[in-house]
């Protein structure tokens, strides 16, 4: 008795028991609510389990990216909605960090009308909700464009209206594969030239004609190598008939919209995280690099940036996490995301709500913690390493 | 000593019977318990269920679920309505928190047989159509290729409509909003061609476009979308009185009975079926654990289908709509009711 109570005075053994304790009753907890979601639904004769998704789903989606159609299965709808999903959260990021970091900046700046502009912004999208933006985006988008009749034309080829911007699609994509192959090469070589280009710096302290190796193999060669797949590729080239264009590739109004209010939202929050980044860099630092003879932009990119990186990392993660999860915003205004689609179209038609918000759960949860766990990798290849 | 035992049986189920032994219904119980019924009705669809500005419900589904509420409780009024969304409607129903539906939902064969949805009978048939801008020349649906279509995602329309084109060969993009209001002020915006929903919803919502005389619904139907009351499975005798009241609306239009006359055909009618749908004969309420006027009080109060018709969808109302299917079935539509015997 005396020898157990000893073992459980002992804080290591206690700390096992407690956790050994946590998990079988979260375990317990979840077999209770799958048994008892189960049984009722037995007895309130509604059909449960995971068949549903080998079902033809005959649901059109204007706007897919994978090679479903109205004739695929359920479970292709929903990877077309994750598709989806994924595109505008991932260029909304990328922009929307490119966005924030000038707004940021701008905030920063001495002069005074920029900054004035950058801190009303800030506090504009900072105090309006999200699906006012969306809304906002998407009926002003669409009443300010013309009808399919009326159309922008760009060069003849292509064509803006309130359907959407119909750009030529190639008939057949191989050229195109070999010329972004030829594009990540080029990439790939410019890389390896700076890294042997530094080396050699350091080495012998001479400066290689890095402005001009750039230009050819960032911009040049990409450039050749599209230009050449244009010219050898067959083009269908969109044509007005009837209420609207034939052929070509549609970028569809709500795609526009859905990413333009994420873009603009999510910009305002990551300004204010770059401003917390800079200024939480010490001023001394700064002074210390003018001392130097550094200019203020060398300034802003080899001392303040690289500190401030490192203070902005963690709420940054936050915000992509946040775009990721407002992308679903785009079910108001029909972009065809994971819940629109298959929270929206798909569990209406089937009924197996439990299943298919479980699925989409799981969508979000596996997209966000690979985001996350990027930016930790990240986070912690930037941090400062301390010896 | 066999025919004894039968006999005792017999005699002991006949004792049962005149003592009404009802089955349980946990549904009603709850109902009277709490004194009001929990219908799920449309977000707001004028002529079929619309709040006012001063939060009073009206239209045709609204009324049945008045009827219901004066054939339960004997008062019109106790009922609290849950407005749902395409997408909250079989949750809210599967889940137990309203007792029933009445919300422009179509009956289909999957709802029935997978979602553990039982529909009680048919108060509007309708047909699925498009509401297309004048402008645009189309006289059917069939003239609609290349075109685009808003509809609100998961519903009946957006899967008929999709069909239909595919079966005739016309390309049409189909756009779906999470909501019907979503999809109507998308098409009135320009983002598409056509909106499309039953002939009856179209007209209700045709109301809330910016300038609704520059439209036009196309009169072709391409689907048939009968609509109704809808119970979850399970507890018998509830789905039996959401039947029956339904029925005792159509009937007692058949037999001539409305809210004006109900009072005098009650006391004086010599149709027998007339005096067994009011009480005056028979103990048809209490069969079912009613009170036994429980027809007088829906006549009384909300009045028969007919007068409901005309109040919220018919030609007494903003929608003017025909009464065409929806017609009795001896005046050439289809509503038909099994006899009150």
């Amino acid at each position: 008795m005396s020898k157990a109570l000893a073992l459980f005075n002992d804080k290591r053994v206690r700390d096992v028991i407690y956790q050994v304790a946590l998990v079988v009753g979260l375990l317990a907890l979840t077999v209770f609510f799958v048994r008892n979601a189960s049984e009722n639904m037995v007895k309130a004769g509604i059909a449960s389990g995971f068949d549903f998704l080998w079902r033809n789903s005959g649901i059109d989606v204007p706007f897919v990216l994978t090679d479903y159609t109205r004739a695929g299965t359920i479970l292709d709808l929903f990877w077309a909605g994750v598709a989806n999903t994924m595109l505008v959260t991932v260029v909304a990021l990328v922009l929307a960090t490119g966005l924030g970091f000038l707004v940021g900046i701008a905030r920063l700046s001495s002069h005074w009308l920029l900054s004035t502009i950058a801190g009303a912004y800030i506090e504009f999208v900072r105090n309006i909700p999200l699906l006012f933006f969306v809304l906002f985006w998407y009926f002003g988008v669409i009443a300010a464009l013309p009808a399919p009749r009326d159309s922008v034309s760009v060069f003849g080829v292509a064509f803006l209206n309130n359907r959407g911007l119909t750009i030529p699609l190639p008939d057949a994509p191989a050229n195109f594969r070999w010329a972004v192959a030829a594009i990540l090469l080029s990439w790939l070589a410019q890389w390896l030239v700076s890294l042997w280009a530094r080396r050699r710096k350091d080495r012998t302290g001479q400066d290689a004609p890095m402005l001009a190796i750039g230009l050819v193999l960032i911009v040049l060669v990409p450039a050749l190598a599209i230009a050449w797949a244009s010219l050898a590729t067959r083009w269908d080239i969109p044509v007005l008939r009837g209420f609207n264009y034939r052929g070509g590739f549609v970028v569809i109004p709500e795609f526009v919209a859905l990413l333009a209010a994420l873009v603009t939202y999510t910009a305002g929050f990551i300004a204010e995280i770059v401003r917390g980044g800079i200024q939480a860099v010490p001023h001394g630092q700064v002074e210390a690099a003018s001392a130097l003879g550094l200019r203020p932009v060398r300034i802003l990119r080899l001392v303040t940036i690289p500190q401030a990186l490192r203070v902005m990392i963690p709420p940054l993660t936050n915000q992509y996490l946040n775009v990721l999860k407002n992308s679903s915003f785009g079910a108001a205004i029909a972009y065809p995301d994971v819940v629109s689609l298959f929270m929206g179209s798909a569990l209406n038609n089937t009924g197996q709500a439990i299943e298919i918000i479980a699925m989409t759960l799981a969508v979000y949860l596996v997209i966000g913690l690979a985001v996350s766990a990027f930016m930790n990798w990240y986070n912690a290849r930037i941090a400062l390493v301390t010896r | 000593m066999r025919f004894l035992a039968v006999t005792a049986i017999l005699a002991a189920s006949a004792s049962m019977a005149g003592a009404q032994q009802l089955a349980p219904s946990p549904t009603l119980d709850a109902i009277k318990a709490r004194g009001n019924i929990e219908c799920g009705v449309h977000l707001g669809l004028p002529g079929f269920s619309f709040a006012d500005d001063k939060g009073e419900w009206t239209g045709l589904d609204v009324d049945y679920c008045k009827a219901l509420a004066a054939a339960v409780l004997g008062d019109a009024k106790k009922v609290k309505f849950t407005p749902t969304s395409v997408q909250q409607r079989w949750p809210i129903l599967q889940s137990g928190q309203v007792d029933l539906l009445s919300r422009n939902s179509t009956i289909t064969f999957s709802r029935n047989a997978s979602l553990g949805l039982n529909f009680q009978g048919i108060n509007f048939y309708e047909g699925q159509t498009f509401i297309v801008r004048k402008a645009t020349n189309a006289k059917s649906a069939a003239e609609l290729d290349g075109a685009s279509v808003c509809v609100a995602a998961g519903s009946t329309e957006e899967k008929n409509a999709s069909d239909w084109f595919l079966e005739r060969n016309l390309k049409v993009t189909i756009t779906n909003f999470q909501k019907n209001d979503d999809a109507i002020a998308a098409y009135d915006a320009g983002r598409c061609d056509a909106y499309t929903a039953g002939v009856g919803a179209l007209a209700g919502q045709r109301a809330k476009l910016k300038v609704p005389g520059d439209h036009i619904i196309l009169t072709q139907p391409i689907s048939n979308d009968p609509q109704g009351p809808v119970t979850r499975w399970g507890d018998e005798r509830w789905q039996l009185i959401v039947r029956w009241v339904l029925n005792g609306t159509i009937a007692a239009e058949m037999l001539g009975v409305t809210s004006a006359n109900v009072d005098q055909m009650k006391a004086s009618s010599k149709n027998s079926e007339v005096r067994r749908l009011l009480g005056a004969e028979g103990n048809f309420g209490a069969t079912m654990g009613l009170s036994n006027d429980w027809m007088y009080n829906v006549i009384k109060q909300v009045g028969n289908y007919g007068e409901s018709f005309e109040r919220t969808v018919g030609m007494g109302s903003g929608l003017k709509l025909e009464r065409g299917q929806n017609q009795l079935w001896t005046k050439g539509g289809l509503l038909f009711t099994p006899p009150f015997q």
